[in-house]
Parts: C-alpha cells; sequence; structure tokens
C-alpha cells in the first residue's frame, strides 16, 4: 500500500514539476506547482511527519502558490520574459538528468539503506518548538533576516522602472 | 548554550539591526537621504564589528581552533579569522560604493543587503552544525542575487543575477540533499555527531557517506568557483555591478572554503577516504583551466574573474594536502586572508576606472598610470600581489601552500607536482598581469591626469600597506593564521 502511494505521490510531484517549468501559460505553470508542492506534503505524510506536512500544505500549497498565481494574473502580459528554445541544449540537459538520476538511484539502492530500521514514534511538534527555541536559536534568528532580506530585495527588483523615474523628478 | 557576548551574536546583533533598520530609515525619510548618509552608516556598523573581533582576540575570548561544538556556532579562532577576513571585504565594497552609488537607486536598500550578506558570511564560518551552517549559506546567497541585479536597466546585469540565481539555487539543493543523506545515516546534524556517526558507519552506508561528502565539494564547489562548477563565475563577475563584484570575488568564495573545510575535509579524514588525490587534480585543473582562459580574455573584469577560479585552485592545494601537512592549510588560511585583500583590493580598483572613466576593456587601460596615478598603483600591486611576487604578501601565502605540498610529499608520491603546478602557473599569471601592467604604465602618451574617486582611494592605501607591510614583516600574520588553522590528523575526533 505505501509503494503504490509513494509511486504515485512521485508521479505526481515530478509530473507537476516538468509541467510547471514546460507549460507556456504562467497560470496553467503555477497550478502544477501546486501539485509538486502537494505531492511533497504527501511524502511527508508517508513518512509519518503530518506536522511538517501540515506546515507544507499550509505555507506552500496555500500561501506561497496562491501569491505566485496571484502575481502572475497582475502582472503585464508584455513584461513577461519571452522563451527563447534551443532544443538540442534541452535533450542534452534531459540527458545528463537522466544519467544523474540513475546514478544517483544506482548509489543509494546498492548502499544498505534498506537495511536500516527504526522504530523510534514520530517526532512531537512540542521537541520541534523547544528545539527551535534552544539549540537552533541563532538559526532562527538568521530565518528572519533572510525573510527580512528577500522581502526588501524583491520589492526593489519588482518595482517598476517608471515609478522610480517619477520618484526622481519629484 | 552559546553566550550573548561571544563574538558571532554580537556580529548578528550589530549588523542585523543596522541592516534592518536602514530600509526603515529609508522609508521614514520618504526615501530622500543621500547615499553617503546610508554608506556611513553601513560601514560604522561593519567597523563595530570588525573591532569587537579584535577585541576578543586581543582578550583572548576566543577558543582555539575547535571545529566541533555542542551548539550550532563556536566562537572559535577560526571563525574569527574568517570574520576578520571577510569583514575586511564588507569594508571595501561599503567604502568603495560611496561613490559608485551615488548615480543609483535606492542605497539604503544595497547596504542594508550587503550588511545581511556579510551576516551569512561571517556566520557560514562559525557554524558547527549542518542546518545552521546552511541557514548562514542562504543568507549569505540570497541578499548577493538581488544585488548583482541592481542595475536593472542594464542587460548584462539582468543576466549575471539570472545565471546568478539559477547555479546558486542548484548548489543550494545540492547541499542540503549532501545534508539530509548525512543526517539519514548519522542521526544528527551536528558537525561533531556526524563526523563521530562517520567514524562508526556501517559499512553497507559507506557509498552514501561517499555521495554526501561528493555532494558538498559540488555544492560548496559552485561558490568557490572550482572547475568544472566555475561556468557561472565570469559572466556574473562581469555583468553585476563591480562593488559586488568585490564582495562575491573576495567574500562569498571564502565562506565556500570555510564551509568545506569545516565539513568536507573532517569528514575525508575520519572516513578515511583517499580524495585529496581526487582534490588535488580538482586544484591542478581550477588553477590551470582558470589562468589559461584569463589570458584569452579582453576585459579586465573577466580577466580577474578567471584569475579568481585559478586562486581557487592555489587554495584547494593547501586542502589537498591538509591530512598529511599542516602547513598546506595554514597555507589555505593565509592565502584566503591575502585573496581577501588583493582581489577586494583589484576589484575596487575596477570599480574606481568604471566610475570615473566608464571602461573595462584592456586596450581602454592604455596611459592609466597618468591618468589615475593612485588607482594604478594599487592595481599593479595587487597583480604582483596575486602573481607571488616577494616581497608582498602573497609571495609568503604561496611559499606555505607549496611548501606544505613538498612537506606532504613523504605521504603522497604525486603533492610535490602540486608545488610545481602551482608554481608554473603563477609563472603563467605574472604573463597577463604584467600585460595590464605594461598597458597601464608603457603605452598612451597624451592621457591628462583625471580626478580620483577618495573612497576608492583610501582603499588602495590600505590594501598598498596592508600587502607590502605584511609582506615585508610577516610575522604577526603567520602566528595568527598558525592559531586558526585546526589541526587535522588521520587520528583526530570531535
Amino acid at each position: 500500500m505505501a509503494d503504490a502511494a509513494f509511486l504515485a505521490l512521485s508521479v505526481i510531484t515530478i509530473g507537476s514539476a516538468i509541467a510547471a517549468l514546460e507549460l507556456r501559460s504562467l497560470i496553467y505553470g503555477s497550478i502544477a506547482l501546486m501539485g509538486t508542492l502537494g505531492g511533497i506534503a504527501g511524502f511527508f505524510l508517508l513518512l509519518d511527519s503530518p506536522f511538517v506536512a501540515m506546515f507544507q500544505l499550509a505555507v506552500y500549497v496555500g500561501s506561497i502558490a496562491v501569491l505566485i498565481l496571484f502575481t502572475v494574473m497582475l502582472v503585464k502580459r508584455e513584461l513577461i520574459f519571452k522563451k527563447v528554445e534551443d532544443k538540442r541544449r534541452k535533450f542534452v540537459g534531459i540527458a545528463l538528468m537522466l544519467v544523474l538520476m540513475v546514478s544517483l538511484g544506482a548509489v543509494i539502492l546498492e548502499s544498505g539503506i534498506k537495511e536500516i530500521t527504526t522504530d523510534e514514534p514520530a517526532v512531537d511538534f512540542r521537541e520541534i518548538g523547544e528545539d527551535f527555541l534552544t539549540y537552533y536559536w541563532p538559526a532562527l534568528i538568521l530565518m528572519g533576516l533572510i525573510l527580512s532580506g528577500a522581502v526588501t530585495a524583491a520589492l526593489v527588483l519588482a518595482r517598476r522602472v517608471d515609478e522610480e523615474n517619477d520618484q526622481r523628478v519629484n | 548554550m552559546i553566550e550573548i557576548s561571544s563574538t558571532p551574536i554580537v556580529i548578528i546583533a550589530i549588523l542585523g539591526a543596522v541592516g534592518i533598520i536602514l530600509p526603515v530609515i529609508n522609508v521614514i525619510r520618504k526615501e530622500t537621504g543621500s547615499n553617503s548618509f546610508y554608506a556611513v552608516i553601513a560601514f560604522a556598523a561593519l567597523i563595530i564589528s570588525i573591532a569587537y573581533v579584535g577585541y576578543q582576540f586581543i582578550n583572548e575570548n576566543i577558543l582555539p581552533s575547535a571545529l566541533f561544538s555542542e551548539d550550532v556556532i563556536v566562537d572559535d579562532a577560526f571563525g574569527g579569522f574568517f570574520a576578520i577576513a571577510m569583514l575586511i571585504v564588507a569594508i571595501f565594497t561599503t567604502v568603495g560604493s560611496f561613490n559608485y552609488m551615488r548615480k543609483q537607486n535606492y542605497p539604503a536598500i544595497y547596504y542594508s543587503l550587503i550588511l545581511l550578506s556579510t551576516i551569512g558570511m561571517v556566520l557560514v564560518a562559525y557554524s558547527t552544525d549542518l542546518i545552521m551552517l546552511f541557514v548562514a549559506w542562504e543568507l549569505m546567497s540570497i541578499p548577493t542575487y538581488a544585488l548583482v541585479g541592481f542595475i536593472k536597466k542594464n542587460p548584462q546585469s539582468n543576466e549575471a543575477a539570472l545565471k546568478y540565481f539559477l547555479f546558486g539555487a542548484l548548489s543550494s539543493a545540492i547541499i542540503v540533499y549532501g545534508i539530509s543523506i548525512t543526517y539519514g545515516i548519522t542521526g544528527s546534524t551536528n558537525i561533531g555527531e556526524v563526523i563521530q556517526g562517520y567514524s562508526t558507519l556501517d559499512p553497507g552506508l559507506l557509498p552514501l557517506a561517499l555521495l554526501s561528502v561528493g555532494m558538498f565539494i559540488a555544492g560548496f564547489g559552485f561558490k568557490m568557483g572550482l572547475v568544472p562548477f566555475h561556468q557561472w563565475l565570469p559572466d556574473t563577475y562581469e555583468g553585476s555591478p563591480p562593488t559586488i563584484t568585490t564582495l562575491l570575488a573576495a567574500g562569498t568564495k571564502k565562506a565556500g572554503f570555510a564551509a568545506t573545510i569545516r565539513i568536507v575535509v573532517l569528514g575525508m579524514v575520519v572516513l578515511n577516504l583517499d580524495w585529496t588525490l581526487a582534490l588535488g587534480i580538482l586544484a591542478i585543473m581550477t588553477m590551470t583551466i582558470g589562468n589559461v582562459a584569463a589570458i584569452m580574455q579582453k576585459s579586465l573584469s573577466r580577466m580577474l574573474a578567471y584569475s579568481s577560479i585559478a586562486h581557487a585552485g592555489y587554495i584547494l592545494i593547501g586542502l589537498a594536502v591538509s591530512p598529511y601537512s599542516s602547513l598546506g592549510l595554514q597555507g589555505s588560511l593565509y592565502q584566503i586572508l591575502n585573496h581577501a585583500v588583493m582581489k577586494g583590493m583589484a576589484f575596487i580598483a575596477v570599480t574606481g576606472i568604471i566610475t570615473t572613466l566608464a571602461v573595462t576593456n584592456l586596450d581602454k587601460l592604455k596611459g592609466l598610470g597618468r591618468r589615475m596615478p593612485i588607482t594604478a598603483l594599487g592595481l599593479t600591486i595587487s597583480l604582483l600581489a596575486l602573481a607571488g611576487v616577494p616581497p608582498l604578501a602573497g609571495f609568503w601565502s604561496k611559499i606555505m601552500l607549496f611548501g606544505g605540498a613538498l612537506d606532504a610529499g613523504s605521504a603522497l608520491w604525486w603533492a610535490p607536482w602540486l608545488a610545481i603546478a602551482g608554481v608554473l602557473n603563477s609563472a603563467l599569471s605574472l604573463a597577463y598581469y604584467g600585460w595590464i601592467i605594461r598597458r597601464m604604465y608603457f603605452e598612451g602618451e597624451t592621457e591628462k591626469r583625471v580626478s580620483e574617486p577618495k573612497s576608492i582611494i583610501a582603499v588602495m592605501i590600505f590594501s598598498i600597506i596592508f600587502l607590502v607591510g605584511f609582506g615585508v614583516y610577516p610575522d604577526p600574520i603567520i602566528k595568527f593564521v598558525e592559531f586558526a588553522t585546526p589541526v587535522i590528523s588521520s587520528g583526530f575526533m570531535p
């Protein structure tokens, strides 16, 4: 049962990721991205991590993907990049990716990872919270700084040039 | 638990607070503040931070290079050494931007992002936990993605930002994959526990351990510009604002080396992996490809970018022989500090040339010695130091690196060949550095002197004093490097 669920989730996740990259319409691409992010939430459920799965659904599928969708709808169509594609490069890229995936898969399957068994209970989310505020507290502060930097940087990069010029004149 | 007054925490507090306040001040002042106002605040924050690191060293509040800790960071000499190198680079970048940013928008955000990225660079060196290291890595990288594309109307800057972002995101993904495999087989993210876990690993899991170490090399290798992970580097260095190129070439690159020493070198030693030969081959490839490609360039920025790749190769020599010679790792750390100053100085000189003359093509540098004498002198000294010409500081670090390779010759038959390759590559680099110097001083006749930006002159004078001063009298730096270098041998354990 778990194997079938894993296979189904893999197909959904990877298929949606390819669709997100390849679809010409940014709106459909964004919706496909939701499938990828939702699939990853499914993996977390399979791995007995419902707490992380819930966060994945709430933050990534619920907020970020919806935000991307709104942004795409609000952006002027003429501002979107034109897609210039070199098919030879594309095929070389796919071939390289396949070689890499097969090699990685071979290493992982050949290793003793299948022998590992664990009977430890699923991690309590209270422990995760405690760890964030004790052991990982410097990392938590840095995460805040990352978000702050990313938001200010995104605002500057996304600001339209005509608005900047207006400001200079004023 | 890590103390509030420890060096990394104080650096986070100072630079983080100023980095967040700058955009807020910008909003309160309705975006009317001058560039100098924000630059002075950022400069003051960086000076206070480096002064605090110096104070901690002088008062002996810093542990000898600990490498492992029960916390996510450790206030040790290794981290302090990298903190000084990276703060110097951030100061260069900020001072060099005084003039450059006058014509650009959003100076407050610009300096804020530089400060945030600097925290990331410094914290990578202090990290003793993989999660902490990755978070610091991202804090270092994300602001620089925006800074590279800061000149939005310039298509080259846009292309540079996109390339840098895509390669950076890929390298981050590879690092996370490596971390997840490591956590899966050792059950911890604390580097000390990981190393212990590696040492008692079930033989069946060894391929996964190898895979994780390989992923760390690839992930960090992108930032360090090692061949074959270097393709993004010349375009990004050429297209980004020259001040930000300084930050990338002299700062973020060094964070890659700090992370490599913390994880890869230790992991290799504990796993008894004979990856030294692989690192040695990478070192020779990186040096040679970087130098050969640099000769063919016609743009000064691009030439320096390839030279930067070559220097990653020199530094890698010390890492390759580190399990067998402490001199090698000391040489790497010394070269990292020198390279931060030398390359920072060279790119700030490029900033001065672009700001004043708007050229980077080597043919247009004719007579620069007469037009911008101080900038040209600074560039000349940095190039000679990069080539390892005595008595400049770069000479001593290369001597230590090559000495380390010869020293390891008793255990590794191929190690002396690294020294030979290093000397040959240094000679090769002198050829193209000499070509630039010839252009500046021995070609062109009618050029008149132009006014040089004062901020550029300040960086040049500081760097000349550093490179010549510590070239003539290197003892203090060598002792500092010895104190900061971790002792790595085949029998060490957390």
